[in-house]
């Protein structure tokens, strides 16, 4: 219990760091941002809104403590003003339609990664030396160095525009209307396939590493020595008392992965015009969208918090030594 | 001389029967001589509009033409020099501060140790493409030389961790607590002692460190946030991409931007695996292996006969 109480007091320190982060980069910036935003919004919001901003993003007489007071207050209460690029929708309202988007992508890519890559990973060590354990790690290790975008470019021309086996682009079909039907499903998950694809090519490589250096090393233990001595068959040396021991290092490894898959995130949804939260954020800085950006980087933020907390709980779970 | 002809020995000894080092440092170094004789390999200038729109490969451009009429082959050359320079830069700027701190809160440790640790693990948690985003987009067009700047400053926790932890194992050696013994300074420690032996795993913070450079220069100029008038690999992907060469059939324009990328990406990645191979020898695979097998069964077979 202790172990989960010092993470969440180091998360919410963490969270507190990310806002004091979005507080300052306004202040610290050279010129006004505000003028920038309302030349690139073109004069369609009004005064009142002008001087919101302003208070927000620093350029008030107010001290800064005041200010700074005040912009966490904002925070907390989820009262981040409306949208400049989608002008009057609330920031909150335009992050919550896109959120399930991210989450979906990125929680099915990672889980996905996870499950191919620590199998791979598992048959590379139980075939030490074998032709799976000499190229495959490689290999994916290779597909993973190509930069995110590159790999998304890549798919994107092969498969949606040059086969044209899947779709150019967005979460669903839009000529559909959203409803829970089969149909609405299917064109859901028929629209996720490349994204989903080109995320989980670029994460496998970290995971089957990660499982393959961590059964080498469990692999030497006096343990398995034991239970080959009792006889027990390869396979269930491997699956019972190898690869549960082995599977905690994945487990830390979740939350590097998280800050990565989110990385991804942002290309592959640019690339395939997916509506989620990365593809968002591009948008609001080209708009110039400041208050629309800020939010979308706190709650790319939190939620890399709040997964990196079930992972905790989840490696408390697995490793009784923890749980005193 | 002594010294110069063991440090060619300890390479040539990384090498040998180090087959994915080999084939990575060769990717490399055939880009890093290519990008560094561009004049040389191309006749035209990357700037200057030297044909027609987006025209195919040819004998003439060998790589075919940008939207703008540039040649591709010539930017990708030029270009990597950018992008080369980038990556070396911030990776130097990353393993400076991640041995700097790493060894700091090793080898001092108490309150040191929790500040600097605190800080890391903060760092560490944050997803860093969004922060780099953040930061672009206030910074504005941002050219190669603040790019690099900001990718070593928010790239080191992750090395400065394992970096401590080296440390710490270090630390209790006795022939550190020898050299504490005889007095020698905390700085002479530090730099004579306990560096020389983390050169391995820093090698390997920096080429790892240059692959996601290059990775993440070419993603924040793709999404428009870099100073697109510089010619890199990535302003390249980003002009392929706003002039929708997708979509009229002009593959080269960003399918060579890509190459490049993937791999000089794939050749520090093999150039990585091989290190982590030598200083972790547990992690071997290959023919060692085969060798140990045969002779581990010859071993049995002969044990079974008597």
């Amino acid at each position: 219990m202790a172990f989960i109480l010092r993470r969440l007091v180091f998360y919410s320190v963490a969270i507190f760091v990310a806002i004091t982060f979005n507080f300052i980069m306004p202040r610290l910036m050279p010129g006004d941002p505000v003028d920038a935003m309302f030349a690139a919004a073109g004069g369609k919001l009004p005064p009142e809104t002008l001087a919101a901003y302003q208070e927000m993003l620093g350029f008030v007489d107010a001290p800064l403590w005041q200010q700074y007071l005040q912009y966490l207050k904002s925070v907390v209460t989820f009262d981040l003003g409306p949208s400049i690029m989608l002008f009057p929708t609330p920031v909150t309202q335009v992050l919550s339609n896109t959120l399930p988007w991210t989450v979906f992508l990125a929680g099915t890519a990672t889980i996905l990664a996870i499950f191919i890559g620590c199998f791979i990973g598992l048959y590379a060590s139980y075939n030490r030396g074998g032709f799976v354990d000499k190229y495959v790690p490689v290999f994916w290790q290779f597909v993973a160095s190509m930069p995110q975008a590159v790999t998304a470019l890549l798919i994107f021309f092969v498969f949606a525009l040059t086969l044209k086996w899947f779709p150019l682009g967005f979460g669903f079909n839009p000529d559909m209307e959203p409803a829970v039907t089969p149909g609405f499903i299917g064109t859901i998950l028929y629209h996720a396939v490349l994204p989903l694809v080109t995320l989980v090519l670029s994460m496998i490589a970290t995971w089957v590493f990660t499982m393959r250096n961590s059964m080498v090393n469990v692999l030497g233990e006096d343990y398995i020595a034991m239970a080959k001595a009792k006889g027990l068959s390869a396979r269930r040396i491997m699956t019972h008392y190898a690869a549960r021991n082995a599977i905690l290092p994945v487990v830390t490894a979740v939350s590097m992965a998280l800050g990565f898959a989110v990385a991804g995130q942002v290309f592959i949804e640019t690339v395939y015009n997916y509506p989620g939260v990365g593809q968002l954020i591009i948008k609001a800085v080209a708009a110039r969208d400041y208050p629309l950006m800020q939010a979308c980087f706190l709650l790319i933020v939190i939620c890399v918090l709040i997964a990196n907390f079930i992972a905790d709980i989840l490696y408390v779970w697995l490793d009784p030594r923890l749980r005193k | 001389m002594k010294t110069l002809l063991s440090i060619i020995g300890g390479i040539a000894g990384f090498y040998q029967g180090n087959a994915a080092g080999i084939i990575g440092t060769t990717i490399v170094a055939i880009i890093v001589v290519m990008c560094l004789s561009a004049p040389a390999l191309t006749e035209y200038d990357p700037n200057k509009r030297v044909a027609r729109g987006h025209e195919p490969p040819s004998a003439e451009h060998i790589m075919g033409s940008t939207r703008a009429g540039k040649d591709v082959w010539s930017q990708a050359l030029y270009g990597g020099r950018v992008s080369l320079m980038v990556a070396f830069a911030a990776a130097t700027v990353t393993s400076i501060i991640a041995l700097a701190i790493g060894v700091s809160a090793g080898y001092f440790g108490g309150r040191i140790d929790e500040t600097l640790m605190a800080v890391t693990n903060v760092m560490l948690v944050f997803p860093q493409l969004p922060l780099l985003i953040i930061l672009a987009a206030f910074l504005g067009n941002v050219g190669p030389f603040i790019i690099a700047l900001i990718l070593g400053l928010t790239s080191w926790p992750w090395g400065a961790r394992v970096m401590r932890s080296q440390t710490l194992a270090i630390r209790n050696k006795e022939f550190i607590t020898a050299a504490e013994i005889m007095g020698e300074s905390k700085w002479r420690i530090i730099v004579v002692e306990i560096m020389p032996n983390l050169i391995s795993l820093a090698a390997g913070m920096f080429v790892g460190t240059a692959l996601y450079a290059i990775g993440a220069q070419a993603g924040l100029e793709f999404l428009g946030l870099g100073d697109p008038t510089v010619i890199s690999w990535g302003t390249m992907l980003y002009w392929a991409q706003s002039s929708a060469a997708f979509f009229v059939g002009a593959w080269w324009d960003f399918l060579v931007p890509g190459t490049f990328i993937a791999l000089i990406g794939g050749g520090l990645a093999l150039i990585n695996i091989s290190i982590d191979e030598v200083s972790n020898p547990k992690l071997k695979t290959g023919s060692y292996l085969k060798k140990w097998r045969r002779l581990n069964a010859e071993v049995q077979a002969k044990r079974r006969e008597a």
